[in-house]
């Protein structure tokens, strides 16, 4: 059993390991997150140089278009108005662990439950038809994301597919009700009659488009927030996104809290559209919504889920919308970059949030 | 031969083999070995003796190459050795075999004892055959080389493993706790086979927490306690309290003290219930139980005999598809966790991380799992954050829960630590009954003892116990009858005074007498 000693290999670079920092501290997280966004901000300057434009001039139009007068600030408000509402419905859903991806569907489907309204009430009273209005766009959205949820807790179906999936389904219903029952007589084009100007969700001032939706999605965030940490069932919807298994053991109903969850994330984002319908457009179009569910889910990733930080987030993200106009038209440089921007500053917070959890260390050779 | 590398003399047995020279080790926040300094002898039964986290893991595992000391030295043989990896620790010369195995199930014995050689040599199934039966019958175990190694049992598998270790020439084979998951008499032919394998010239060092077996097996023993040699003894010249008092650095009770039961109604009556078979948790083939209130049965058994599947019925996690379960009379066989729960059943999961925390909440948040939708923390589904803390601050006291602050994450916290959250909560709506699997599993002697006397405590305040446990020695010394269980079904019942540790054992191998194990 026994044979001599083998030679033992030559000292060998050890590798690098990941280990899970123990104590990460809220200040560091905010620390890491913000220079993150600020290695976005050279990682941009640096495209944009290399486009030919000075990074300062670029950067000067970007920040003239969305905070450069009060006109503009307002407006990138009204750009931050759905985002907001788009994030916390990702948000919530992802505190769950639940991958609701359908954020842009569900949107859609509560500025059409919203519009139904319109169509069979639309002789109510203000007040009483936006109230009629908002609650049946929160339903659409709910329902709608509900289709996802009820094949995940009945047949275990991957809701990331589910719910990409249907979004593209509630954008054909709603091309077929455009070119339908619900198309305008009036136009050639895909989209329904205007709403009646009585009925316009009131503005905060007269040269600004900026509308009570912006306050909705405010008192939407303090409501998520409350929910999360004040009630049982964000209790348990914080217990089910962390633990499925422990949460089990311990009597909560995984099934019912992913349906309440996806059915709460899905009302965000119908409220979403319904403020959309009610406060800007206020008619139906294929192109209300682009990619306001998608970036929803870009903004809850960077706010780490949080409901004040998706607020900031959303608020930077719509400056982003609003400036980019105005860069495209002083220094030629396409509108899309917004899209380059969210990217990396999406791939650099969740870089940094993994910096926070972990750390490299190689095992040190002794002497 | 172990030949010394700078006289090129052979090392007799007796004679230093493999010398640790002040190595230490540290992980953030923990120092798992301090300064430490260890000599193995050569043919000799080396224990490493120590309360969970007292480093002997760690130290076993920069021996076998898994982590490299921050400073310090190993020599094997007088050669420095300074290991990368587990193979340059097995090239060397040492093996391990850790607590969970490194087996491939689907494949044969003799493919997972040749899967490690190196790709550069020649793979030759027939010698390894020949080789692997004359170990087996020079050790006289019976085990097929052809068998599918996910069929065997968990002793055979450990057998395979460790045979595994020894094909590669190792002279040194480092065991982890070894015994954790066999039967009594699995352990004693484990003893056996180790004993005669050190008489042939093995060096074995053996981890463990078990007093026993440390005074059964070993040649000498190092006593570590928080990462420190508390000092290295011949097993002959100590006796268990001394060890112990080493151990913890403080005379201990090994005795948890209680009264004669006084059994009430019965509280918990199962009967004839099936469960199928879930991955991993185990099937139940018509197990009946009874219990009454102000008595604790032990149920004992081999890990893998239906225990968690008990654990879920009685949870409520999964229903019977046959039999009954009824609580104070009332038939709950279908009824959904929280029902039962509120009936005043509690429980304390086998897995404490899996099944009874949340590891990134809080230490408060994880004290009202469960009841957070109940009147005692919220109001119409309103979490009441004062009554929450209240409660946390009493159970962080009551408990001796140690924590940095009520709000701290509860991932940070030791195993004793968790366990005491748990049974703080689980015990604070003063249940009828109480189903505790593996209580102290992973416990160091201090929390097992306080984690005991709080069962006991449960038990005279009149609750039924039910407590699952696979070490003997607690079912033994809590226990008011004995249930054994084996392949889903309770084999056996009685009473701990009448009951010997070998009838026990034999009930837990699945033999119902002691003349039907002799035919």
């Amino acid at each position: 059993m026994n044979k001599p000693v083998a030679q033992t290999r030559l000292l060998e670079p050890g590798g690098w390991r990941f280990e899970r920092r123990l104590n990460t501290r809220p200040i560091h997280e905010l620390l890491a997150t913000m220079l993150a966004l600020g290695v976005t901000g050279l990682i941009i300057g640096g495209l944009v140089i290399i486009v030919g434009v000075s990074p300062t001039e670029a950067f000067g139009a970007l920040y003239d278009g969305a905070f450069g007068s009060l006109d503009a600030t307002l407006e990138t408000l009204v750009q931050a108005t759905p985002l907001i509402l788009t994030g916390l419905a990702a948000a919530i859903a992802f505190r769950a662990g639940v991958w609701n991806i359908g954020g842009e569907g569900q949107f859609f489907a509560g500025a059409m439950g919203a519009w139904w309204m319109y169509d069979i009430a639309g002789g109510l009273p203000a007040p009483l038809l936006f109230v009629a209005m908002f609650v049946m766009g929160a339903i659409a959205g709910a329902l709608w994301s509900s289709i996802a949820s009820v094949l995940l807790v009945r047949y275990g179906t991957n809701e990331i597919l589910t719910t990409v999936m249907l979004n593209f389904v509630i954008l054909y219903i709603l091309s077929w009700l455009l070119a339908g029952p619900w198309q305008s007589p009036k136009t050639p084009y895909y989209q329904t009659e205007r709403m009646a100007d009585k009925t316009f969700l009131p503005r905060f001032f007269d040269d600004s488009r900026l509308h009570w939706g912006f306050a909705i999605a405010l008192v939407a965030a303090v409501v998520v927030y409350l929910l999360i940490r004040r009630t049982s069932l964000g209790y348990e919807i914080r217990g089910v996104g962390t633990n499925k298994q422990a949460a089990s053991y311990k009597g909560i109903n995984v099934g019912v809290t992913i349906i309440s969850v996806m059915a709460i994330s899905g009302g965000l984002a119908g409220i979403a559209g319904a403020g959309e319908l009610l406060g800007l457009h206020h008619r139906l179009q294929l192109d209300i919504a682009v990619g306001i569910g998608f970036t929803g889910i870009i903004i809850a990733l960077v706010a780490r889920l949080h409901p004040a930080g998706v607020i900031v987030v959303a608020i930077g993200f719509g400056a982003l919308l609003n400036g980019s106009t105005e860069i495209q038209s002083s220094t030629g440089i396409p509108a899309a970059l917004v899209e380059v921007i969210e990217g990396a500053a999406l791939f650099l917070v969740l870089l940094a949030a993994v910096a926070c959890r972990y750390r490299l260390r190689r095992p040190v050779a002794h002497g | 031969m172990a030949l010394d590398q700078e006289t090129g003399t052979e090392i007799a047995p007796g004679e230093p083999l493999l010398v640790v020279d002040n190595v230490t080790k540290e992980f953030p926040g923990v120092v798992a070995n301090d300064s430490v300094s260890v000599d193995i002898r050569r043919a000799e039964i080396h224990c490493l003796l120590g309360e969970n986290g007292a480093g002997k893991t760690t130290l076993a595992d920069i021996l076998y190459g898994v982590y490299r000391p921050d400073s310090g030295t190993v020599r094997l043989a007088g050669r420095h050795l300074d290991l990368t990896s587990p193979r340059d620790a097995i090239d060397a010369g040492v093996g391990m075999v850790h607590q969970h195995f490194e087996l491939v199930p689907p494949m044969s014995v003799i493919e997972n004892v040749v899967i490690g050689t190196p790709a550069r040599q020649w793979l030759d199934l027939s010698e390894a055959r020949r080789r692997l039966e004359e170990f087996f019958s020079t050790y006289d175990v019976e085990i097929d080389p052809d068998a599918e190694v996910g069929r065997l049992s968990v002793g055979e598998q450990q057998w395979v493993e460790i045979f595994k270790t020894l094909y590669f020439g190792v002279e040194v084979l480092i065991l982890d706790e070894p015994t954790a998951v066999l039967t009594p008499q699995g352990v004693e032919q484990l003893f056996r086979i180790l004993r005669q394998m050190r008489d042939e010239g093995l060096t074995i060092i053996l981890i463990t927490h078990k007093l026993k077996e440390v005074m059964d097996l070993s040649d000498r023993v190092t006593v570590l306690r928080r990462g420190k040699v508390v000092g290295t003894v011949n097993t002959c010249d100590v006796d268990r309290v001394e060890l112990a008092r080493m151990m913890i650095g403080r005379e201990v009770l090994l005795q948890v003290d209680k009264d004669r039961s006084e059994p009430g109604e019965a509280v918990l009556e199962v009967e004839g219930i099936h469960l199928e078979s879930v991955t991993g948790r185990g099937s139940l083939d018509g197990l009946s139980l009874n219990v009454a209130g102000g008595e604790i049965v032990g149920v004992a058994g081999v890990s893998g005999n239906g225990q968690n599947a008990l654990f879920d019925a009685l949870v409520g996690v999964r229903h019977p598809h046959q039999g009954r379960i009824r609580l104070n009379g009332v038939d709950v066989t279908h009824w959904a966790p929280h029902k039962i729960a509120a009936l005043g059943v509690a429980s304390v999961p086998g897995d404490r991380i899996a099944q009874g925390l949340m590891m990134d909440f809080s230490v408060k948040d994880n004290l009202v799992l469960g009841n957070h939708r109940g009147w005692r923390f919220s109001r119409a589904g309103i979490l009441d954050p004062k009554k929450i803390s209240k409660f946390a601050e009493e159970s962080i006291e009551g408990f001796e829960i140690k924590t940095p602050s009520a709000s701290h994450v509860t991932r940070t916290l030791s195993g004793g630590n968790l366990q005491k959250i748990i049974m703080a909560r689980e015990l604070s709506g003063e249940p009828r009954l109480l189903v505790v699997h593996q209580p102290t599993r992973g416990l160091d002697i201090a929390a097992s003892e306080y984690v005991r006397r709080r069962i006991v405590q449960e038990r005279d305040r009149g609750a039924a116990v039910l407590l699952m446990s696979e070490d003997l020695d607690e079912i033994f010394q809590l226990s008011d009858r004995i249930a054994v269980i084996y392949n889903g079904r309770i084999v056996s019942v009685t009473d701990p005074e009448d009951a010997t540790l070998e009838e026990i054992g034999m009930h837990m191998a699945g033999s119902s007498s002691h003349a039907e194990q002799s035919q």
